[in-house]
């Protein structure tokens, strides 16, 4: 379950990441999702490791087909992820748009 | 050493007319029917079952297990994502082996079809990071991640993959309590639709309901009378949840632990198998399979699986799954684990009737999650 302090304490790894740029490592697309993405479908998700070989997982935005390869590069911006909770908080968090 | 002295499966399947509990019941009654026991000669029961805290909100199995049976032996529910099937075994074979019970009832079940595929999704999901969650990720789209990785670094395409799918569907075609009984061509699995690219409906092992019971046992009186095999090593290992803390996305590092381990206290080598059931939840996980246990070569799984030398009645030496595998006999995810075991019980004792293998030695590898859990089973006759 999300809950307002979920969200809140998660935003401190979030803006750690916000800015860099990493390379693709995998990716898929998810046509089939769970019952919070059903709307979202279908939609890409990225695994990228960073410079320091840390890696962060995220969906890709504002995509063509052909940016999606391994070896690409990616950036990490703040996006909405989810739908708003029941008490109205709107779960911020990571997802990459591509980077030429 | 205990011994499996009895199996019984329910059918598994979209069984809409039964609950959680009448699955349990239906494989515990079936397999004290099988093995002709009283239920006061069980010492203690394990029940392997993943989402019924999650979905049915159905938490403290084991009061409800002993009312069912009307017990007051010890009942233990094992969670370990789609290994809870297994570990609850590893678990009851290490419980015979430090204390003075002798025999042991390991349940494995999962209701799934009560709800959308989406809500199920959800609940199978809760087995990977929370990271994984909170990008969208699905199980199927995590092994895709993997299998991405595997397609790309030995330059094999889907076909590789859908050979998987095949082989266990035919299986599956002789197995009637499998959930899927028909067969597939290569090229069905090839035209099915994207879950997760490169994962298709036909590469991924479907959402069932079923119940799955063995008898472990070390009592002699039991053994006279029943049918048995014996635990040669039941081991586990465990690496992260999250795909991204692992050193490699195209293995599954913990069965290659598990396996170690298993063939060293066993004594054997992975040549001496003739049967196995391997935990295709994904076509791409039988080919990790085959290379962690050490079947087959890193990198080779994809072009040898083509050769279809493990399907039954190819006269190789080692057939696999033969149940089907979760692909075509279902994947009642707390049953899986269960189900791989009673059918290498099935093989070894003779009792696979229309796809009996000639084996001497078997083995079973469930894994839960992404490969967060893997247990590794060695069976003989």
């Amino acid at each position: 379950m999300i809950s307002p302090v979920k969200i809140w304490r998660r935003q401190k790894v979030i803006k750690k990441l916000l800015g860099k740029t990493g390379k693709i490592i995998s990716w898929t697309m998810i046509m089939v999702p769970s019952a919070d993405f059903k709307e979202n479908a279908p939609y890409p998700v990225i695994l990228v490791e960073f410079s320091d070989s840390k890696r962060a997982f995220g969906q890709m935005v504002d995509y063509k087909k052909e940016d999606l390869q391994i070896g690409n590069k990616a950036l990490c911006i703040l996006r909405k992820v989810r739908k708003p909770t029941d008490d109205g908080v709107i779960a911020y968090g990571l997802k990459f748009r591509p980077l030429a | 050493m205990s011994t499996v002295a009895g199996y019984y499966t329910t059918q598994f399947g979209e069984l809409w007319d039964k609950s959680l509990f009448d699955l349990v019941e239906e494989a515990m009654q079936g397999v004290i029917k099988n093995t002709k026991i009283k239920k006061e000669s069980i010492d203690a029961i394990f029940f392997g079952n993943m989402l019924s805290g999650l979905l049915d909100n159905n938490l403290h199995a084991s009061a409800k297990i002993a009312e069912i049976l009307g017990v007051h032996v010890p009942v233990f529910r094992i969670e370990s994502a789609c290994a809870s099937g297994g570990m609850a075994f590893h678990l009851a074979n290490k419980y015979i082996e430090s204390s003075s019970a002798k025999t042991v009832l390991v349940i494995g079940a999962e209701k799934m079809t009560d709800y959308s595929p989406e809500q199920t999704t959800k609940g199978l999901a809760a087995a990977s990071s929370g990271e994984e969650q909170e990008v969208g990720l699905t199980f199927p789209g995590l092994y895709a991640m993997m299998a991405r990785e595997y397609l790309t670094r030995f330059n094999y395409t889907e076909e590789n993959l859908a050979y998987v799918s095949h082989k266990n569907h035919y299986h599956g075609s002789l197995n009637e309590k499998a959930h899927f009984k028909r067969k597939i061509s290569v090229e069905q699995v090839l035209k099915s639709s994207y879950v997760a690219d490169p994962l298709k409906v036909l590469d991924c092992a479907p959402i069932s309901d079923g119940a799955s019971a063995v008898l472990l046992t070390v009592d002699k009186k039991i053994l006279k009378r029943n049918k048995h095999c014996k635990v040669l090593s039941s081991e586990a290992a465990t690496d992260s949840i999250s795909l991204k803390y692992r050193k490699s996305l195209d293995e599954i590092y913990s069965t290659k632990l598990a396996a170690q381990k298993a063939f060293q206290k066993a004594k054997i080598k992975p040549s001496d198998i003739n049967v196995a059931e391997l935990h295709d939840c994904f076509s791409i996980a039988e080919l990790f399979a085959m290379e962690a246990i050490g079947f087959w070569k890193k990198g080779e799984a994809g072009k040898n699986i083509k050769e279809l030398g493990t399907m039954f009645g190819s006269g190789g030496s080692l057939t696999v799954n033969t149940s089907g595998g979760l692909k075509a006999a279902g994947h009642p995810v707390g049953a899986t684990g269960i189900k791989q075991i009673g059918e290498i019980y099935l093989q070894l004792t003779k009792q696979a009737k229309n796809r009996q293998v000639k084996a001497k030695y078997g083995l079973a590898q469930n894994v839960g999650g992404s490969g967060g859990t893997s247990v590794v089973t060695i069976l003989s006759i």
